[in-house]
């Protein structure tokens, strides 16, 4: 179902939330002030692995101001528990406040209130903890060593969960192989890092019984249900708050065992409550991304088919396993994505998630494809390089053209532009390509191109989950469109905005069903007491679903308003035509009547309303993703330059070719992939959270943990081909995420192109490529 | 406690803080000025910068108490509650921000560098654009917006209809 004539679709309008958020009137979590309030500060873990002998916060007693002090004996037996129900998986619990044992540095053993931030933070350094020390479990290799003690009472290993995915006969691919290519790929463990730290605020109202929790996330009705179940309240008495939020990218995308304790301690104290994470919180403790090996072994043909794939996939997942996405998540998505946008016809993997004393890890921008797309794209390569192939050749060879594709483990693509994209790429690396082959003959500046090319399964449906059997359990989003008797419409809509721009291309949906302006539309989103149940913003569906969702809506609401003008103009509904405010005959734009006549006629003057005709002027809808979801393609491209005297590298260029079916607005598109690139970039050169051999923390402030600043970064060209889906009912594909998968894959194949080196690991910065460059120098 | 005079956006106020109080946190509470965002609190990200004397300042790195007799300035007063600022508007048409939490900090640190390049009848090269924000960190826009907002504003300064 197409709107008939989209008009503000596809426009290039400026956001509607720019003007609050530019003028400084945006309000964030930390924005939310209330009387009589306190402020949280937390006592955390500054050893990895140790039994609490015993918390002393007898000093408070003197320190002349009141304090409240918490630890895992009062909130004993509240937990964030986060199973996904395979029976290989080992069952894990993170208490809110650490009991008996504390596992990663940072992780909460008490928290101390005051009345002012400075004074809590002050009186947190009074409490004192006693810690009996454990050896840690520091690597992957050491998780995997079954000589060492479990994390968890009860374990049988640190392997939290392994299994195995296949399709197809791998024994006839091996056998059939001309060529064997077994590589094992590393990608770093990392941090997502929004700008603005996390944070939470709760209030509870003994006079309606209403607990109101501000949180800065990206799903506040999950965040309701888990504080519901967790703290056996009727969830009809919370109300979730998400303000203005600075940032999420998959980090803010998780239910936080603090937005839990927060909740309770309102409760508890009787008064308002408030924590606000500083950055070194943010960095250790909340939530880290990444961090995986890859053993891949390809089974190809003389002339370069790929025949089969066979892969072993390690996630160390740190201490816990984190709602609503898992352990199981990160791992066992490579292993699922890894056949990518090529025919293959055998495949295995195994995948597991091992636990260290390290922060838990989840989901962050592109969620373990960017790792998955890394050891794929570098795979090529290698193959490539191997058959003596051109690495575009090879890909063309293999890559999926016939749509729909069923893919080797049954997942089925819909149609995308995978081979165009390849080959438009080409044309525009044509210069780079000659320029790179010219360095080879220098001794102090190596060019290199490379690119990688990748889908997304984006909007997944419900089935997707269930398949998997993980907590989060469904992915649609609900929208509800009503209109006012001026005529102005409001979308309350189950999605939340962290800069994705949903409060411009949501009205922009909205508009073109009703026939007014999106300036007329105001978006309301992030708020549990005016928002339908939705899931959240994650997993790139904002814009399918979300948007769908309010197509959806829109659409019944614009289908009453035709049925009002119709019987007031005399006419057939279906001859109404709603534009430019106006409802209008079709053939006779003469005939027509204003739409804030037919919302007036249908909340006010009700008896102007076709017989039997209800009043009222609401419709709501919420919308699932298709079965296997729909897949988004790109091919990213980097071309790189090296001063292999010193390492230094420079990106000359950065190329995009994207399909994200229809565009709602290329302006927030654009926008959305830009962003994207340069959180991959920094994945790729930048960005590694570093654990000494105790698992301390080396990485814990922004002059250690280095991200991509300005003067590294040049424009980003981005080409688009839109190839609409006829899986969503605007034809758009997520594209939230895109942005962060290539650049590593494309980053490191430019890299092993400009030094003539296998490149198997990340992050690729100035030590690294010092290193990779040596049989350079040595050569002079 | 110690008294210290502010005018911040022409108000001033005197007022009594604790010594080891941050700019930024009496700004956002005192003057209640919540443009002025803290992303790192250790001077690396530029989120929190004003203007102290006309000159961008780091309010996570400065103590209230330093600023006594001082003019400030924040976001809020570039272009009211309308964000009408040359730059301001030119960040909205070049989409020069998402989440907006980076935003003021980018405003307050490029203003002058607009003014300057604008008073000096120049524009300049995306390397000088880029290197005047190398203090800030945007995880969002990945730049590109932002540079070609500052391209955007000095081009109308100085009447180019680009
Ligand atoms: S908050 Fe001041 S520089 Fe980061
Ligand atoms: S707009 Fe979000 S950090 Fe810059």
């Amino acid at each position: 179902m197409k709107a008939e004539q989209p008009r503000h679709v596809g426009a290039r309008i400026q956001r509607f939330e720019d003007i609050r958020l530019l003028s400084g009137l945006a309000r964030y979590i930390d924005d939310i002030r209330l009387p009589n309030m306190l402020h949280l500060n937390f006592v955390r873990a500054d050893i990895a692995h140790a039994r609490i002998v015993g918390i002393d916060s007898s000093a408070l007693a003197d320190i002349g101001y009141p304090t409240w002090v918490f630890t895992g004996e009062h909130t004993a037996g509240l937990s964030m528990k986060a199973h996904q129900d395979y029976p290989e998986m080992q069952y894990s619990e993170q208490p809110l406040l650490a009991e008996g044992k504390v596992r990663f540095v940072g992780e909460p053993v008490a928290v101390v209130l005051a009345e002012d931030a400075y004074k809590a933070e002050d009186a947190a350094e009074h409490v004192m903890v006693e810690y009996d020390s454990l050896p840690v479990v520091g690597t992957m290799k050491q998780a995997r060593d079954a000589s060492l003690p479990p994390l968890f009472d009860g374990w049988t290993s640190n392997v939290i969960v392994q299994r195995q995915m296949k399709g197809g006969d791998l024994e006839a691919a091996r056998t059939a192989a001309a060529h064997v290519i077994k590589r094992t790929y590393r990608t770093q463990r990392q941090a997502g890092v929004p700008m603005e730290c996390r944070g939470v605020v709760a209030h509870y109202n003994p006079a309606d019984r209403l607990l109101t929790v501000w949180s800065s996330t990206q799903m506040p009705h999950l965040v309701r249900t888990y504080i519901a179940e967790e703290l056996n309240l009727p969830e009809s008495r919370i109300r979730v708050v998400a303000p203005d939020v600075g940032g999420g990218f998959g980090i803010k995308g998780q239910v936080f065992g603090d937005e839990v304790l927060v909740a309770w301690l309102a409760m508890k104290t009787g008064r308002p409550v408030k924590w606000i994470e500083d950055r070194r919180e943010h960095l250790v403790a909340s939530l880290h991304a990444r961090d995986h090996e890859h053993t891949l072994e390809a089974y190809v043909s003389a002339d370069g088919r790929l025949l089969g794939l066979k892969a072993d996939i390690t996630v160390d997942n740190g201490a816990y396993s984190t709602f609503p996405f898992t352990a199981a998540g990160e791992p066992g998505m490579v292993g699922k994505v890894l056949p990518g946008p090529y025919d293959l016809k055998a495949y295995e993997a195994t995948f597991r998630a091992v636990a260290t004393n390290k922060c838990p890890i989840g989901t962050y921008r592109g969620v373990a494809r960017p790792s998955a797309v890394f050891s794929q794209e570098r795979l090529m390569d290698d193959i490539a390089l191997e058959l003596g192939m051109d690495p575009f050749e090879l890909r063309l060879k293999n890559i999926v053209r016939e749509f729909p594709y069923k893919n080797v483990l049954g997942f089925t693509y819909d149609e995308g532009s995978y081979a165009q994209s390849l080959e438009q790429m080409r044309g525009l690396l044509a210069k780079d390509i000659v320029d790179a082959t010219a360095s080879r003959a220098s001794e102090t500046t190596r060019i290199g191109v490379g690119f990688a090319c990748f889908i997304e399964q984006t909007a997944h449906g419900t089935p997707d989950f269930t398949r998997r059997r993980v907590p989060i359990e469904t992915g649609y989003i609900a929208a509800r469109v009503e209109m006012s008797p001026d005529g102005e419409a409001t979308i309350d809509l189950g999605l939340q905005n962290h800069g994705q721009g949903l409060e411009t291309t949501m009205a922009q949906v909205a508009a073109d069903a009703l026939g007014i302006l999106p300036e007329n539309i105001y978006v309301r989103h992030g708020d549990t007491l005016t928002t339908p149940y939705s899931v959240g913003t994650w997993g790139s569906r904002g814009g399918p679903l979300g948007g769908g969702a309010v197509h959806i809506a829109a659409t019944k609401l614009a289908d009453k308003l035709r049925a009002i003008a119709a019987h007031l103009l005399q006419v057939k509904a279906d001859q109404i035509e709603l534009a430019n405010g106006k409802a209008s005959v079709r053939g006779n734009p003469g005939n027509h009547i204003e739409i804030r006549k037919l919302a007036r006629a249908a909340l006010r003057n009700v008896d102007q309303l076709p017989e039997g005709m209800t009043p009222g002027l609401e419709a709501h809808a919420s919308l699932d993703g298709p079965r296997d979801g729909s897949y988004s393609n790109a091919v990213h491209a980097a071309v790189v330059e090296i001063d292999v005297t010193t390492g230094k590298m420079k990106l000359r260029r950065f190329v995009v070719v994207e399909d994200c079916g229809t565009i709602l607005n290329p302006l927030v598109v654009d926008g959305q992939v830009r962003g994207g690139v340069v959180q991959g970039i920094g994945s790729a050169m930048f960005e590694h959270f570093i654990y000494d051999a105790e698992c301390q923390p080396l990485t814990t402030n922004f002059a250690d943990y280095l991200m991509p600043l300005a003067p590294e970064i040049p424009d980003i060209e981005v080409h688009h081909i839109e190839t609409p889906t006829p899986l969503t009912p605007l034809g758009a594909k997520g594209l939230g995420e895109g942005g962060a998968i290539g650049p590593a894959a494309a980053i490191a194949n430019a890299v092993a192109n400009a030094l003539g080196v296998g490149v198997i690991s990340t992050p690729l910065n100035t030590n690294a490529l010092w290193k990779l460059s040596q049989h350079i120098r040595e050569a002079v | 406690m110690t008294e210290i005079t502010l005018e911040v956006n022409g108000v001033t106020k005197t007022l009594d803080v604790e010594p080891r109080r941050l700019l930024a946190d009496v700004l956002r509470q005192e003057f209640d000025l919540s443009g002025v965002h803290i992303g790192c609190a250790h001077g690396a990200c530029g989120c929190c910068t004003v203007h102290l004397d006309e000159t961008p300042r780091l309010s996570c790195l400065t103590f209230a108490v330093q600023c006594d007799g001082s003019s400030i300035k924040t976001v809020e007063a570039m272009g009211g509650p309308s964000a009408d600022h040359l730059l301001q508007q030119a960040f909205k048409s070049e989409h020069g921000l998402q989440c907006g939490y980076c935003t003021p900090g980018f405003i307050m640190t490029l203003a002058p560098f607009v003014d300057e390049a604008i008073a000096s009848r120049r524009m300049p090269e995306n390397d000088e654009i880029r290197e005047a924000m190398s203090g800030n960190i945007c995880r969002c826009t990945g730049y590109h917006g932002i540079v070609a907002a500052v391209r955007k504003a000095i081009g109308s300064g100085l009447g180019e209809n680009a």
